[in-house]
């Protein structure tokens, strides 16, 4: 049930049975909507159960990297992979990657998260149609 | 021999004399029919053969007088498509077949005399649930309906435990000709969607059997050659004309989304969007996914399917930067990694079996939770807490850093 874990002089129990099935559930949504799980997969491991963010950074992005290699096998192999769209999409996001880091010095990361909050609503609800 | 017996001969040795010749009738009938149905043919020519990025082409022809005419319209492209039946039957028993085309064409659409545009408006009213195959009989353009019949189907009865094994489900016996063709409709109309894309009520008959209709290929639709019929009844078709849509870069043809795309807007939108992730700190993938199906004809199933290996390499470089400073606990991340080995198993296949419609619902609310999450890291209880985190965060990470760097200059120091 629990697991214990040594990480840089320190000592934690982690309840792997909670984390799994959340890890689980994450990553059957994930794969199925074709996003990365790191946005739930951070809040599961320092929320749910109660890790410190030093060890969920990095920890947390290995259990998502995992997950993200699987559903693209699985989704190269049942058809769902386009090449040319992947090739027109692959440089713009190794390019995002790129500018994200520079811009974020300049920007308060509270205002990013408030305009996204918005910005995900609305989108949601235009998804549902009532926008 | 007694008189029955003798009779019975008869009776059997005329029977068998007559059998070839009923045959021989059956067959004159045919080749007769088949004669006539040829003649009945409608004719058929179009004013261009090449068009840039879609454009109008204008089809004339001939038909018998009074008859209604039909034309077919596909492109050579092929594309998958698939119609998961989860309606309950007549009996209440939910059916959960998957059924998955890997060939219909790319561009398929039927035009119908213009007298048939009310039934088309009656179906147009039912909105998304419309029924392709009642519309294609209430308009008579079932008999036109031929090219999507003719590609192979593939059947397989889903459950719990083949999903939960990765695999679609047992496979079902092959389809017969009727079950087909209804099949077909259903994967066609789960592809294409709108009655608009699929029916267009505007062939224009005139009393002699003449008929002209303009056939419009849309911008964004695949390239290559197009193939046009027309049609009287199931056995009356003319022969196919052609005609050839060009398209020049930046338009490139996505072979699997079955789309032509100006590459330009799908490179800009996911720099804007991946960057915006970056900054949010949550991947592009949820709001990539949304917008290009919003501005884009791509099916849903491509979509996720391909942004979901742009955000592979993101996430390799970024475990390869922790690991190097030795800031991953393995036990952690594998154990939960495994948990989501086997969750990303059984997602992509319920991706097919999920309708564009299902996949924004579902979709919509995660964005509702994600906005929810992001709105609690903006609350005061939150950054406080997120201070001292992030201290002790940057305090680790620099520990870490500097072992790093001393390992390397004990190992350089060793050489």
């Amino acid at each position: 049930m629990y697991m214990h874990v040594h990480f840089w002089g320190h000592e934690f129990k982690v309840n792997v049975v909670v984390g799994c099935i959340g890890a689980f559930l994450i990553a059957v949504l994930s794969s199925m909507f074709g996003f990365g799980g790191g946005p739930f997969m951070v809040p599961l491991m320092a929320v749910v159960l109660g890790l410190p963010m030093y060890i969920v950074v990095g920890s947390s992005l290995l259990a998502i990297f995992f997950s993200t290699m699987m559903s693209t096998l699985k989704h190269y192999s049942l058809g769902n992979f386009d090449l040319d769209l992947f090739l027109v999409m692959f440089p713009a996001a190794l390019l995002a990657g790129w500018i994200g880091p520079k811009i974020a010095k300049k920007l308060d990361p509270l205002w990013v998260k408030r305009v996204a909050c918005i910005g995900l609503t609305l989108l949601g609800l235009s998804l549902l149609g009532m926008f | 021999m007694s008189r029955k017996h003798l009779l019975l001969a008869a009776t059997a040795a005329f029977l068998l004399a007559h059998v070839p010749l009923l045959h021989a009738a059956d067959a004159t009938t045919a080749a007769e029919d088949a004669r006539s149905a040829l003649a009945r043919a409608p004719s058929i020519s179009i004013d261009k053969n090449v068009l840039d990025n879609g454009g109008t082409v204008t089809v004339t022809g001939k038909a018998a007088p009074g008859m209604p005419v039909f034309l077919e319209v596909f492109n050579e492209n092929r594309v998958s498509g698939s119609y998961f039946d989860n309606k309950p039957d007549k009996e209440g028993k939910i059916p959960y077949k998957l059924y998955l085309a890997k060939d219909i064409p790319a561009f398929y659409r039927i035009h119908l005399p213009s007298f048939t545009q009310p039934v088309i408006d009656k179906y147009k009213k039912e909105g998304k649930g419309w029924s392709y195959l009642a519309a294609l009989k209430d308009t008579g353009g079932e008999l036109a309906y031929r090219e999507p019949a003719t590609r192979g189907i593939d059947g397989y009865q889903a459950s719990m435990s083949a999903t939960m094994s990765g695999s679609r489900g047992d496979p079902l016996p092959a389809l017969d000709g009727k079950d087909r063709a209804r099949r077909s409709m259903q994967i066609v109309k789960a592809r294409f969607r709108s009655i608009e894309k699929l029916l267009v009520a505007n062939i224009d008959l005139k009393e002699d059997g003449s008929f002209t209709a303009q056939v419009k290929i849309p911008d964004g639709a695949p390239p290559g050659k197009y193939f046009i019929t027309a049609a009287t009844d199931k056995n009356a078709q003319s022969l196919p004309v052609t005609m050839e849509n060009r398209i020049a870069f930046p338009m490139r043809y996505m072979s699997n989304a079955g789309t032509s795309l100006n590459i330009v807007y799908p490179f800009l939108i996911t720099l804007a969007l991946a960057t915006f992730g970056v900054l949010m700190g949550a991947g592009g993938g949820f709001i990539i996914n949304p917008i290009l199906l919003m501005f884009f004809p791509l099916p849903h199933n491509v979509v996720a399917g391909t942004v979901t290996p742009t955000v592979l390499f993101s996430q390799a470089s970024g475990v390869a930067n922790y690991s190097r400073i030795k800031f991953i606990s393995w036990k952690v991340g594998i154990a939960m990694g495994l948990a989501t080995l086997a969750g990303a198993f059984i997602g992509p296949i319920l991706t097919q079996m999920i309708t564009l419609d299902d996949f924004k619902f579902v979709f919509g609310w995660i964005l509702f939770f994600l906005a929810a999450l992001m709105f609690w890291q903006t609350t005061p209880g939150y950054i406080a807490k997120n201070k001292k985190e992030q201290a002790i965060l940057k305090e680790f990470q620099k520990r870490a850093e500097a072992a790093a760097r001393n390992k390397d200059a004990g190992v350089l120091a060793k050489v």
